[in-house]
Order: structure tokens, then C-alpha cells, then sequence
């Protein structure tokens, strides 16, 4: 579905900010990228979308060159949810915003069905469709963005930060709706996120980056146990894997799991 | 695009200039530009703008800002000498005189609009304040809003350059539309950037205010700004400028 073959990009009078970038996702996958400021998880993010185009090397997205096809034809085929709503968000009222994306991308389809799409979504989020945009909460905002993208029923969600500066609840409700969007739809999932919590429970595979190049590509928990590799690359893992791998339980990544393995511990020590 | 009003760094003369003889010449270089309607004093103010830009050491920003000003007299100068009906018809409906307006009309344009970006260019913006308040008695306020508008500048053009990358991504055809159609399809993306804008100038009020901006005064600032001989005789050299101007 996406695929990497030895990218690299500078951008104008800068050292290069990826290196020899090469990795495969495939269909319906749910991969985080992870890496401290300036490891370049963003700029990977937008060489995907072909926001940006590599200075070497070859990014595809359905066998397509992102150097051939302009980014706003692939719109489409691959939804970016941005760190900040307010740069997408364009409208006067939630509904004319999702409308505005389908009209852009699915326009063909006609006024009728896309105002069905309108109205699911609308229904989906919990909107009345007639809310302000700029009046509502920043994570209303980001659920309307969120919204607006996933109308259009792209194939590829790129997602960069999309809990930064929500609460709890609000996060858990815009990553649970995600969730579904790849699990029931197979779309596939490409998120950057500095919470570690959130990574474990939603992403399956992570690609762990620093100064631009891939330190390791593989399943989330193995990763977060790998503690040289998160050394190296800056990252914490979540706190229940750093307590897993401190008291050797390699399986415990919850506090549910967590608390049975050392209960069955003392049961073993115990008997 | 967005770095034409950001400082580069650097020791040359010009750099080295006390701020406020810089901000009175950009005044003297445009006002001595609208007192001249000849065409050899206009270009020879055009001169003196990109000398000062190549001894300042900033020759590629000068020469960037000199061809995007080219690109807007282009347009301003054939519309002109379409519509300016006066003088002799040298070719078609084009008149000696409309040639010679357009032509000084853009050169003025140029010359007016390159000083402020040079200015920029060569003075911190915090200088630019420190100096009028401890020189020009400006009070602190006026010139804290100078400079917070100069500043935000650059942010803006950046905002919207961002906006239009997400608008982009949702299928926006920026990238395929040239022009005037590009332009149209910029205009609705004016909501999001007028929204964005009030609320980091409210965030910058409320930092300044919870820093004690209200205490501030012109004794507040620790650097001094003093006169030397360079600033007096680049002084005269703008007067020279004016007094040429006003007699060609």
C-alpha cells in the first residue's frame, strides 16, 4: 500500500531531515511513528502524502509515485488529520465543513448522497451540523477535522499528534473512533503520537525513528521492551512495559496483566 | 516568500548602523521617490537600494525581493501603458506618455517597498523598538505595536502557507491552480487565518500583560543606541538624497 525505497530529504539550506527511509505498510495496518522532536516523523508523515517530495528515493502509495500525481488528486486515497484543527477547518458551520471535503474530493457523487454522508457523519461525531466550528472546544475542533476527513472515506489516515492538548475522554473517543475506521474499514493508520499509553493501545506496529533515520520497524510491545533502542532514540515507554521489563515480566503491558503475573509470582514462590 | 521580513544576522556597516538612522533613511529613500517624477533619479535611487543591500551582505535577499517586486510592476506596468491614453501613440494604443508614467510609477513602487524589507533585513526588531523609545521618545506601547506588527509578518505568511498545505491535502487544488484562480481560491481560507491571528495576538496581549508590559518605560531597556559619525554622515547622505530629488 505505502511503500519507502531508500528516501531521503533536505529541506533549503538544511542538513537532510530523513535518511535512506525504506519500509512497507500494508493494507489495514495501524503503525505509529515514533521518535523525539526533529527525528523527522512529521516530514516522513508529509513525503507520504506527497505534501513534500524526496530529494532521493521513491515514495508509492498504491503502486502511484507521489511525484507524479499532484497531492490534491490523491485527497481522495489518503486523509492527514494535522496537528492544529484550525489551519483545516474553513467553514461557518460544522456541516458546510464536511461538506466543503466531500464537495472537494466526491463531488461526482451528487448533492443527495453526499448529504446523506453529511448527515452520517454528523450523527457518527454527535454534531448537530450547525455548530460553529471556531466556537467549539479544541477537541470539538479536532473532532470536526476528524470528521470532515473521514466523510471522504479515504484508504490511508495519516495522523500527526492528533491527542495533543485533549483531554482524556476527548482522546480516547477521537482514537476509539479511529480504531473502529481500521478495524471494520481496514483503513490503514499511519499515526505520530507522544503518548506512549495511547501508542500501546491503539497501534499494532511501530517504526522507531531518530535524526532522520529508522532505528527499528516491528510489533509496539517488543519495541517498547527493546530499552536500548529507546535510549537511543529518546523515547519513555509506557509505564507498565518499563515496569514489565525493570521486574523481567516480559507479558505484562497492563495493570490488569501486570498484577496477575505477580500474583501468580508469589502463588510460584509460595507453593 | 515568508523570509523577507526576518533579520539576517551579520557585522557589516550597514548592521552596525544605529537603528533609527536606518528607519529615517528608508523614510528619506521613499520620500525622495515620490518627489521625483525622472526616471534617472528613480533609478539611481534603485541603486543606492541594492548597493545598500550588497554591502550590508544580504545580495541574494535583495536580488529575491528585487525580482518579487519585478513580477508585480510587470503586471502594474502593462496595465498602465494599456490605459494611459495621453501623448503621441508610438505603437498601437501605447503612448510615449503612458511608457514614460508606467515605467516611473513601478520604479517608484520598487524603490518605496525594498528600504522596509532592507531595513528589516539589517535591524533586530527589538533594536528598532529599544531606539525609538530611548531616541525618538516614542512611548513603548506605540512602539511595542510597531514592532509586534512588523513581527507578525512573517508568522502570517507562514499560517497561511500551512493552511494551504492542509487545505491541499484535503483536496483543495492549490497545487494544480495558477493566478487569479489560485487567488480566488485563497480568499475563503482568509476565516481561518483572521481567527488564527486574533488569537495569537490575544495570546502575545496576555504574555506581555502577565510579564508586567504595563511597567515597562523608557528607562526599562538596558542597551544604549548612540549617534557616531557614520549615522550623521549616512544622514546627510539621505538629505543629499531628498534635496536631489527635489531639484531633478
Amino acid at each position: 500500500m505505502i511503500r519507502l525505497e531508500n528516501v531521503s530529504f533536505s529541506y533549503a539550506n538544511l542538513g537532510p531531515t530523513v535518511r535512506d527511509l525504506s519500509f512497507h505498510i500494508r493494507k489495514g495496518e495501524f503503525v505509529a511513528i515514533l521518535g523525539a522532536n526533529g527525528a523527522g516523523k512529521t516530514t516522513t508523515m508529509k513525503l507520504i502524502d506527497g505534501l513534500i517530495r524526496p530529494t532521493s528515493g521513491k515514495v508509492t502509495v498504491n503502486g502511484a509515485d507521489t511525484r507524479e500525481t499532484p497531492v490534491s488528486q490523491r485527497a481522495r486515497q489518503v486523509g492527514f488529520l494535522f496537528q492544529n484543527p484550525d489551519r483545516q477547518i474553513c467553514r461557518n458551520t460544522v456541516r458546510e465543513e464536511i461538506l466543503f471535503g466531500l464537495q472537494t474530493v466526491r463531488g461526482e457523487e451528487g448533492e443527495e448522497a453526499l448529504k446523506q454522508r453529511v448527515d452520517a457523519v454528523l450523527e457518527d461525531f454527535h454534531f448537530t451540523g450547525d455548530e460553529e466550528p471556531f466556537s467549539l472546544s479544541r477537541g470539538q475542533r479536532q473532532r470536526v477535522a476528524l470528521a470532515s476527513i473521514l466523510a471522504v472515506e479515504p484508504e490511508v489516515l495519516i495522523l500527526d499528534e492528533p491527542t495533543t492538548g485533549l483531554d482524556y475522554l476527548e482522546c480516547c473517543h477521537i482514537m476509539d473512533r479511529i480504531r473502529r475506521m481500521n478495524e471494520e474499514k481496514m483503513v490503514t493508520i499511519l499515526m505520530v503520537c507522544h503518548d506512549m499509553e495511547v501508542v500501546l493501545d491503539y497501534a499494532r506496529r511501530a517504526l522507531v525513528m531518530a535524526g532522520g533515520e529508522l532505528l527499528g520497524d516491528g510489533d509496539v510491545r517488543t519495541l517498547f521492551r527493546d530499552t536500548a533502542l529507546m535510549e537511543r532514540a529518546s523515547i519513555l515507554p509506557p509505564q507498565m512495559i518499563a515496569l514489565g521489563t525493570r521486574l523481567g515480566i516480559a507479558e505484562a503491558d497492563t495493570p490488569e496483566t501486570m498484577a496477575e503475573a505477580i500474583l501468580s509470582r508469589r502463588g510460584g514462590g509460595s507453593a | 516568500m515568508r523570509e523577507i521580513f526576518q533579520y539576517v544576522p551579520g557585522t557589516s556597516l550597514i548592521h552596525r548602523l544605529n537603528p533609527m538612522t536606518k528607519l529615517l533613511l528608508t523614510l528619506l529613500i521613499c520620500v525622495a521617490a515620490f518627489l521625483t517624477g525622472n526616471l534617472f533619479v528613480l533609478l539611481g535611487l534603485l541603486l543606492v537600494n541594492l548597493l545598500i543591500g550588497f554591502c550590508a551582505g544580504i545580495a541574494r535577499r535583495t536580488l529575491g525581493v528585487f525580482k518579487g517586486l519585478m513580477k508585480i510592476a510587470v503586471f502594474l506596468f502593462l496595465l498602465q501603458v494599456l490605459l494611459t491614453r495621453k501623448g503621441t501613440p508610438v505603437f498601437w494604443i501605447i503612448t510615449d506618455e503612458g511608457l514614460y508614467t508606467s515605467a516611473a510609477v513601478v520604479l517608484r513602487l520598487i524603490v518605496v517597498c525594498m528600504p522596509l524589507t532592507l531595513m528589516l533585513a539589517v535591524t533586530r526588531v527589538s533594536d528598532l523598538a529599544n531606539a525609538m523609545v530611548q531616541v525618538a521618545h516614542i512611548p513603548y506601547k506605540y512602539a511595542f505595536t510597531i514592532t509586534t506588527a512588523l513581527r507578525f509578518i512573517p508568522q502570517f505568511l507562514e499560517e497561511m502557507s500551512d493552511i494551504m498545505e492542509a487545505q491541499t491535502a484535503r483536496g483543495v487544488a492549490f497545487d494544480k491552480a495558477k493566478g487569479l484562480k489560485k487567488l480566488g481560491m485563497m480568499l475563503p481560507l482568509c476565516a481561518p487565518l483572521l481567527i488564527s491571528s486574533v488569537r495569537n495576538t490575544e495570546h502575545t496581549a496576555v504574555a506581555a500583560e502577565v510579564r508586567g508590559f504595563h511597567l515597562r518605560t523608557a528607562r526599562s531597556g538596558f542597551r544604549h543606541y548612540p549617534f557616531h559619525g557614520i549615522d550623521v554622515l549616512t544622514l546627510l547622505a539621505g538629505a543629499a538624497l531628498i534635496a536631489l530629488s527635489a531639484v531633478i
